[in-house]
């Protein structure tokens, strides 16, 4: 009986449904330990990606469908067979690599022009913050020339996730426009 | 429409298959939902899967499609879900390229799976890695080698396996793992889940850690050798597989270095009262494949164990050993039909055996066993039986009982009494009957005491024959062969018929037929009477049977008037052609441009073959295949092992079978060396080409430059051509030549001519160089010291080409002798009655010797056919390895002049050696003489 008003109250708030989000970026920049800062809140020793990896966490009464995708260059095309019913995407950055936010600022743009993800919204994770002469969240925003977004929801966290910082910061801000949307709709 | 017709394919009974598009629909829906229901997709990746398994495929960009909704299945937890995903990834890696998507997610099963999943992912893991990847699995797939839980470890073990050729680096260092994986003992883990009827475990990780092991270590002897020794000890290896696979690892090592046998003769008497059946099969399989290669490395003891172990193993319920030692004591009975005799009881008892597989098994073992004595009642044992088996078993019988004509002819009464009645009152399609006939034409050409009963059966059977092929077969046979019997009149009579009964093509074949005995010496009344048929049949209907006894008649009558040898040649063909050459001749006749057709085709460039040359060939071949089914039987016994292993097995045969082993590989290749000979403007002169010798090996198969030599003998002339392989990666060899000295300086009859060298020889190229003698007409015979000289160059990777300035080193090297020997005079030549026709030959010359070398019986009659170059007849260059004494039958003529020569080697093995008496008789007095003085 419980069970039955719990679910109904979920449907109420449109909570039974989960959310697929998706963590992108260049290979190296934490994506992986983020998606398990998030689900175990540990970090965990990890190996480049090949190919994703996918958790289930509970994250304030809502489900999230958490895809972690591989950023090495021979997989960045596959990016786009995981777009469809997408609610977000978490873009990380790994702030130290200078050399290469060109790439990632245009990996980014590409990947926001698809059909499918006109409606995410987008979270930026300026990453490893606790790494000497990593830029700030201004500056590689500014590199990623995030200004030039329209009609989309998104914000930039300066975030570590060897330490845990900033991370719970970006979700509830995501998670909060999420639910919005979703009523709004 | 009911849904109960709609999906007909849900009903396991059914055998449709569910529509391709409409799962492929079901499966993008339903897979891409945000909600996975776990059984639904399971059940549609059971359907996707059937129709893969049927054969069905997706185009790549829907296959790709299907990957990547089946990769979103990762998002749920359930095991049974995950275990389908596996599979799918598994089938749709041969068709789509991105499987390595799947490589993280499948990795992080491995890592943090249940039990359930675990060996599943590890096995789906070599689907999607590749070299690159694989490296990144190495950590986790050694925790997996070394798990306690059997399933996991096999799995990994398996993996890794499959793995070695895509990324041979990584799997190189599991070296240690897999070590101890093969002794550590498994069981499954939960004993009171598995409960006490099942056994603990099979231990099966034990086969899985042997197979990758040996693949690790397959290039290392003394590791090799260590892991047989550490693991037949005290019981180590609990799973039988993987005892199976020791005793070929046995196997392996033993063929590679015969003499390392006799250590593990104790082991293999052991192994031959082991508690499995496959493990006795296996050990019995090695020793008597061992032993039919290297008879004199084995202890007689041994070979009759494994006897007794078959024969005990033949009386067992179980069909599938039965089965198998049978095949192996036939395998025997192919070779050495004599050790086998002592299981004749038991395989009686088996050709009543309700499996027909090994009741016919059983009676072609018998037969082969069969001596002079047996092989009537034999076959009348099979008489009884052969009409209730199906067509399959007859043509193995009828098989068997043809080689069985072939190696005792004098028991023909009953073989051919035995193959008419099964031709006449034996049910049965095509294959069978034109097996029969074959086997009937066989004896009819190699044993010529049953030529007429023979013949005149066929007649009778052609009477009512509804095969169209068969007919003509016999007629042609009745054409060739009538015309020399007693009464040829009685054929004609038999053809006749044909004409008048028969469709056009019977027709055509029986005109040609019937024009041959126009010319019959026996019966010169006949001739008047064949023309005026043939004139009768001038006014057949159809076309192609009156152009035929048309032109037989206009040869016949040219060949009567003016002795026209020409004609004569046409009705009666006293040759045939060497049709591979033909055939090849002509094909660049007819592409090279059209400027060649004014000349016209000259036929004489061929070989020819006379009638006896050609049956001598044939019967070779004959026996040759017989053997190699046997041989190729015998390299299926190591399927675990690499081709490595299969080459070396064949090398190793091909000593033990006798020279005549690639014959037909042999012949082409001496034609390509004719065509390259002749086009050689200096040798050209010499004139026609009289005889080729074989190509024989001057170095070690392993040297730097490996030497093949060829005599060619002229009227005149000698050359010897030296086909020389660089194996050399990196360097060509210049100006290649050879100064082949005589071995007697003072008393050569030989005068060197010139030598052609081979100007440059690039890495793994073989180039010929000749050199050329000139010589008496008479047989001549000398011994050469042969050297090798060559200007060493080292290539530049990149042009190919020697370094400039590079001017090379001067260099020689020594290779084997090469003999000009009696037997390079002579070709080999078939005879069907050998003892006439060696009472016959006028001059006698006997010579003994006393061969001191340890060598046995076989391997010198082997040796004996090769110098000599003549046949082996009456099955006699199979030495049986009991007996002390054999006696080999050799017949040949001389290249020079065609004349006939016979000989009989007596052998008798002592312990001081093998005593040697030859006796030889020619039409030609030295022939004869240097033939049976240099046989050594």
């Amino acid at each position: 009986m419980g069970n039955f008003f719990s679910s109904m109250f979920d449907r109420l708030w449109g909570v039974n449904k989960e959310l697929r989000i998706l963590i992108l970026g260049l290979d190296g920049a934490g994506k992986t330990t983020i998606l398990y800062r998030l689900q175990i809140g540990e970090v965990v020793t990890t190996k480049p990606t090949i190919g994703f990896n996918v958790e289930t966490l509970s994250y304030k009464n809502l489900k999230l469908n958490v895809w972690d995708l591989g950023g090495q260059t021979s997989i960045r095309p596959y990016w786009r067979c995981y777009y469809t019913d997408t609610a977000a995407v978490i873009f990380v950055v790994d702030s130290t690599d200078k050399d290469r936010m060109a790439t990632a600022s245009k990996e980014l743009h590409v990947m926001l022009q698809e059909e499918e993800l006109q409606d995410a919204a987008l979270l930026v994770f300026a990453n490893k913050q606790d790494q000497p002469g990593a830029l700030s969240a201004t500056e590689v925003s500014k590199e990623l020339n995030l200004v030039e977004l329209k009609d989309r929801s998104w914000s930039i966290v300066a975030s570590s996730a060897i330490r845990g910082e900033g991370i719970t910061e970006g979700l509830d801000w995501l998670i909060d426009v999420i639910k919005e949307e979703q009523l709004a709709a | 429409m009911s849904t109960h017709t709609y999906k007909k394919f849900e009903s396991s009974e059914s055998g449709d298959l569910p529509d391709k598009m409409t799962i492929y629909q079901s499966c993008m829906s339903e897979f891409n939902e945000s909600q996975i229901n776990a059984k639904k997709c399971r059940l549609l990746i059971a359907r996707l899967l059937r129709l893969l398994a049927n054969g069905e495929t997706f185009p790549e960009t829907e296959a790709t499609a299907l990957f990547f909704s089946i990769s979103k299945l990762f998002q749920h937890p359930n095991d049974s879900l995950r275990q389908a995903v596996y599979l799918a990834i598994k089938e749709l890696s041969g068709i789509s390229e991105d499987v390595l998507m799947a490589t993280s997610s499948i990795m992080k099963d491995v890592q943090n799976g249940s039990d359930l999943v675990k060996p599943d992912a590890i096995r789906s893991l070599t689907a999607v890695l590749d070299e690159s990847t694989a490296f990144s699995a190495e950590r986790l797939l050694k925790s997996a080698l070394v798990n306690k839980h059997p399933s996991i470890s096999s799995a990994a073990l398996c993996t890794s396996y499959h793995l070695l050729p895509i990324a041979e680096t990584t799997v190189k260092r599991f070296a240690n793992e897999t070590q101890e994986a093969v002794v550590d003992l498994k069981p499954f883990p939960h004993k009171n889940i598995v409960g006490d009827y099942y056994p603990n475990s099979t231990f099966i990780t034990q086969y899985h850690a042997l197979g990758l092991l040996y693949q690790l270590k397959k290039n290392d002897k003394m590791a090799l050798l260590k892991m047989i020794r550490q693991f037949s000890d005290n019981n180590m290896l609990k799973n039988q597989l993987a005892k199976v696979e020791l005793v070929k690892l046995v196997n392996e090592v033993t063929t590679k270095d015969p003499q390392l046998f006799i250590d593990f003769q104790p082991l293999l008497n052991d192994w031959l009262s082991n508690k499995f059946e496959s493990v006795q099969l296996e050990t019995a399989k090695l020793i008597t494949n061992f032993a039919t290669r290297n008879s004199r490395l084995i202890s007689s003891e041994l070979f009759a164990a494994a006897i007794t172990t078959l024969q005990s193993l033949l009386t067992v319920p179980r069909t599938s050993p039965k089965f198998a030692a049978l095949r192996i004591l036939n395998r025997i009975s192919m070779v050495s039909p004599e050790k086998i005799v002592v299981c004749n009881p038991e395989l009686e008892s088996l050709i009543n055996d309700s499996n027909r597989n090994i009741s016919t098994y059983a009676i072609t073992t018998l037969l082969k066993t069969g001596t002079a004595k047996n092989i009537s009642s034999l076959i009348s044992t099979i008489t009884k039986f052969i009409h209730d088996v199906s067509d399959d078993f007859k043509i193995i019988i009828i098989d068997a009982i043809r080689s069985l004509s072939l190696n005792f002819p004098n028991e023909w009464k009953s073989i051919v009494n035995f193959l008419i009645d099964v031709l006449k009152n034996g049910e049965g399609g095509f294959k069978f009957k034109n097996n029969v006939v074959e086997a009937l034409i066989d004896i009819v050409s190699f044993v010529p005491q049953a030529k007429e009963t023979a013949l005149e059966n066929l007649c009778d059977f052609i009477e009512d024959c509804e095969f169209n092929e068969i007919l003509v077969r016999i007629l042609h046979l009745l054409g060739k062969e009538g015309p020399s019997t007693s009464t040829p009149s009685l054929y004609v009579r038999h053809i006749y018929n044909r004409v008048v009964l028969e469709n056009s093509i019977i027709r055509s074949a029986a005109v040609i037929s019937l024009s041959k005995f126009a010319l019959s010496k026996n019966d010169s009344t006949l001739t008047e009477s064949i023309i005026s048929l043939l004139k009768r049949i001038a006014n057949d209907q159809d076309d192609e049977v009156r152009d035929r006894a048309t032109i037989s008649l206009k040869f016949i009558d040219s060949a009567r008037k003016s002795n026209n040898q020409e004609a004569q040649v046409f009705i009666e063909s006293k040759y045939s052609y060497d049709l591979s050459a033909l055939e090849s001749k002509l094909a660049t006749y007819i592409s090279s441009d059209k400027d060649s057709f004014s000349t016209p085709f000259d036929v004489k460039a061929i070989r020819r073959f006379t009638e006896d040359e050609a049956k001598a060939m044939e019967l070779r071949r004959k026996q040759d295949q017989f053997l190699k089914g046997n041989l190729e039987n015998g390299r299926e016994s190591t399927p675990g092992f690499t081709e490595e292993s299969a080459i070396a097995d064949s090398n190793e045969n091909s000593n033990f079978s006798g020279p005549s082993l690639d014959d037909h590989e042999q012949d082409l290749l001496s034609t390509k060396y004719v065509d390259e000979l002749m086009s050689i403007d200096q040798i050209k002169k010499f004139g026609s080409l009289v005889n080729s010798s074989k190509a024989v090996a001057l170095t070690d198969p392993e040297a730097e430059f490996i030497v093949r030599g060829v005599k060619h003998l002229f009227k005149e002339n000698v050359v010897f051509q030296f086909n020389i392989t660089n194996t050399l990666t990196d360097t060509a060899l210049d100006n290649v030549t050879l100064t082949c000295t005589p071995e007697n300086p003072d008393e050569s009859q030989l005068e060197e001519l010139f030598t052609i060298p081979i100007v440059r020889l690039l890495p793994s190229e073989e180039g010929a160089c000749y050199v050329a003698f000139s010589k008496s007409e008479e047989i001549v015979m000398e011994n050469f010291l042969n050297t090798l000289t060559f200007t060493t160059r080292e290539l530049n990777q990149e042009t190919n080409e020697p370094f400039e300035g590079d001017e090379g080193f001067q260099d020689e090297y020594d290779i084997d002798s090469i003999f000009l020997n009696a037997g390079d005079y002579i070709k080999s030549s078939f005879v069907g009655d050998f003892s006439s026709t060696f009472d016959e030959l006028p001059n006698e010359e006997v010579a003994v010797y006393n061969v001191k070398e340890n060598i046995s019986l076989q391997e010198i009659v082997d040796r004996l056919i090769v110098n000599t170059s003549c046949l082996p007849l009456e099955s006699t260059q199979y030495a049986s390895s009991d007996s002390n004494s054999h006696t080999l039958k050799l017949f040949g003529k001389s290249a020079l002049k065609g004349s006939k020569i016979a000989v009989i080697v007596q052998l008798i093995k002592t312990s001081k050696g093998i005593a040697m008496k030859a006796q030889g008789r020619a039409e030609d007095v030295t022939l004869c003489a240097d033939l049976v003085n240099g046989l050594m």
